[in-house]
């Protein structure tokens, strides 16, 4: 089953622009376009499946801090997705109970990074990926290939997760490295290279694990 | 040095050069005329003496004395006229002389006239007036010559002490001149010290600041255009805050209205280059690519066309009967209405007027839209002129009433989601002012909340 987030975006470019991103990288995304018809989904949801809001600012109707407590009521975590970048309106917004608050315009890695962050602290992660035939086991830390159980070093299970978890989206070998390796890691970016050719053998993902010229690797996997 | 010292030092040196002219003159005068008093006094006491003696010298049979009884009956006439004051001369010789002085030279003939001769002499600190006669005797041939000895030093000291009395009133007069006039000018220049204190008030910025002086004098005067001139100084400063705060707002609002787009573009062009997309979603990305830079490129023309308005090369005035522009607006809006199908009836009561063509007609098309955009399908736009107005009246949602005075701003919007989705950038009302003020007309807008909306040109009227 597929995380469900709410986009609340009035713009119609903007928030088909998020949707298209969302299911590219694995969510399923459910476009409202103004306050008020936000309010009326939030008021006749029955039982919460919906793991997080993204939610504009300036809304026609009803607008995204007054819409904040009909998110609460069903626990919905909410993060504001907004044009007002001063820190007056950032305050209010993260006092109001948001988890995060991004100021447009906005880079798509950045949103679902985010997006994972809150995720995860807000325990609403995903226990598993599936990539094909293979399917990735959070929790227990393994991995399996149609069934079998394959064995993999530690650093190759984040970089496929990290992989996996956005998977359509490219990461640069910087990017990969930062977030695998942390930032105190002195290494090289061929340490990246190394490690996804490993994965591509191990897994069988030659086609699947995508070299992007002058960017860096991207999990291809369109449904 | 101060205004008060300055006017202090004048006064005492006016008042001591005055006081000194007029004193010396005055006393002078006094002395002269006392002096010339005391003297005809005593020349007509010498000659009522002189007179006296030669008639008892007259009556007495005196050319048959003997010499020295002429002498001693001399002595002894002098002597009943007070011997201490008068000194007698026969020819050449002193024969009587009983006063404290010494007579220099008794064969002077000064003494010897007919009429009295009189000269004061200073001796010291003594004055003396000395005054001569001869004594008419008649045909006695013996030559008698009288002279008058006067210590007339009080005369000279009373006057002394007069003037030191002068000066001594003089003096204390002086100071009491100053005093007042140090007084006075306190209080003259009260006002011009309150008038410095509220220019360095101003100048520390509380531009509210107002000298407080009420005096109807030059002072007055002054203070009163004093805070005319800041009453002045604080509306011309009050509004350019205001219009510095119009322009900081607009400025906010593009930034704003430019970031909507921006996110679309920046967001698409990001998915297409790092995103694997669906090919149907990569065409959708690009189209949306396309559609917000065309909306950018909308809001670029209408920005300019608003700034262009503030260059008046640009536009040419020509005499056009207002029935051709209602006629033009109409067909350009024709299609427009139809699709939504609203209705369109206007009817012209004016005749030419000098206007821009262009100007007018975009001003006409953009508040038929504006009515359009807030009318419901199936109603009516009514569009008239007469009487140098031209109305725009509509039966839409109308406008609330606090939002009015805002609408013809850049960027208002009263209800953003709406607008933006009929493609209003809320630069259309703003341009609107803006040419009616070009041609010299004010839009006034009427409103009531379901009711409908009027937008009014009002020109001013035709010969002016």
């Amino acid at each position: 089953m597929k995380t469900k987030i709410l986009v609340i975006e009035d713009d119609n470019s903007i928030s088909e622009l998020i949707c298209m991103n969302l299911e590219a990288a694995g969510y399923e995304a459910f476009p409202i376009l103004d306050g008020l018809e936000a309010e009326r989904f939030l008021k006749a949801l029955n039982g919460n499946d919906i793991s997080l809001a993204l939610v504009d600012v300036m809304l026609p109707g009803k607008d995204g801090f007054a819409l904040m407590e009909d998110l609460q009521r069903v626990s919905i975590p909410v993060i504001y997705l907004t044009a007002k970048g001063d820190v007056l309106s950032k305050v209010q917004g993260l006092k109001s109970g948001a988890e995060d608050y991004i100021v447009k315009p906005f880079e798509v890695l950045e949103l679902l990074v985010r997006i994972e962050k809150v995720l995860e602290r807000t325990g609403k992660s995903r226990v598993a990926i599936q990539i094909k035939d293979v399917v990735i086991n959070l929790k227990e830390h393994s991995v399996t290939k149609s069934g079998e159980k394959i064995s993999l070093k530690p650093m190759e299970f984040e970089l496929l997760v990290t992989l996996a978890s956005g998977k359509n989206i490219a990461f640069s070998r910087e990017e990969l490295l930062k977030r695998i390796w942390g930032t105190d890691y002195v290494g090289e970016t061929r340490t990246v290279d190394v490690h996804i050719g490993q994965l591509r053998k191990k897994l069988g993902f030659h086609d699947v694990i995508r070299t992007i010229s002058k960017t860096g690797y991207r999990l291809e996997d369109l449904e | 040095m101060k205004l008060w010292q300055k006017l202090s030092l004048l006064t005492v040196c006016v008042l001591l050069l005055t006081g000194i002219v007029s004193g010396g003159v005055v006393i002078h005068g006094v002395m002269i005329y006392n002096q010339s008093k005391t003297m005809e006094n005593y020349e007509q006491q010498i000659k009522s003496t002189a007179f006296a003696l030669g008639r008892e010298l007259q009556s007495s049979p005196f050319e048959s004395y003997q010499k020295a009884t002429k002498i001693s009956y001399l002595k002894y006439l002098i002597r009943r006229y007070d011997a201490s004051e008068y000194i007698l001369i026969e020819d050449d010789h002193v024969i009587c002389n009983e006063t404290a002085f010494h007579l220099t030279d008794p064969s002077d003939a000064r003494w010897g006239g007919e009429t009295v001769f009189s000269v004061i002499q200073q001796k010291g600190s003594q004055y003396i007036l000395l005054a001569g006669k001869r004594i008419p005797l008649g045909n006695i041939s013996t030559n008698l010559k009288l002279v008058l000895v006067k210590d007339i030093s009080s005369l000279y000291q009373n006057i002394r002490s007069q003037a030191f009395f002068y000066v001594l009133i003089y003096l204390s007069m002086i100071i009491v001149a100053v005093v007042l006039v140090f007084i006075i000018t306190g209080r003259i220049l009260k006002p011009l010290r309150e008038l410095q204190r509220a220019a360095q008030d101003i100048q520390k910025g509380n531009l509210t600041r107002r000298a407080d002086v009420h005096s109807k004098d030059e002072m007055g005067m002054m203070a009163q255009a004093f805070n005319k001139m800041a009453q002045r100084i604080e509306n011309q400063v009050t509004e350019l805050e205001n219009e510095s705060e119009r322009r900081r707002q607009m400025m906010g609002s593009l930034a704003h209205e430019l970031k909507t787009p921006m996110t679309s573009i920046i967001g698409y062009s990001d998915s297409l280059l790092h995103v694997n997309l669906k090919e149907t979603q990569r065409t959708r990305a690009l189209n949306h690519i396309y559609e917000q830079c065309k909306r950018l490129e909308r809001l670029s023309g209408k920005l300019m066309s608003l700034i262009g308005m503030y260059d008046n090369d640009s536009i040419c005035f020509e005499e056009l009967p207002v029935q051709v522009l209602f006629e033009q607006a109409a067909l350009i809006e024709k299609y427009n209405l139809e699709q939504q199908k609203i209705k369109l009836v206007y009817s012209c009561e004016m005749g030419s007027r000098k206007l821009d063509k262009d100007l007018m007609i975009s001003l006409l098309v953009n508040l038929i839209d504006n009515a359009a955009k807030a009318s419901d399908v199936g109603s009516t736009i009514y569009l008239t002129g007469k009487d140098n107005v031209i109305a725009v009246r509509d039966e839409g949602c109308g406008i609330p009433e606090e939002e009015i005075e805002h609408v013809t701003e850049a960027f208002y919007m009263v209800d953003k989601a709406r607008s933006r989705k009929a493609g209003g950038s809320g630069l259309g009302l703003a341009l609107c002012s803006k040419i009616a003020e070009l041609h010299g007309a004010r839009l006034l807008i009427e409103s009531r909340t379901g009711e409908g909306t009027t937008v009014l040109i009002k020109f001013a009227p035709l010969g002016e």
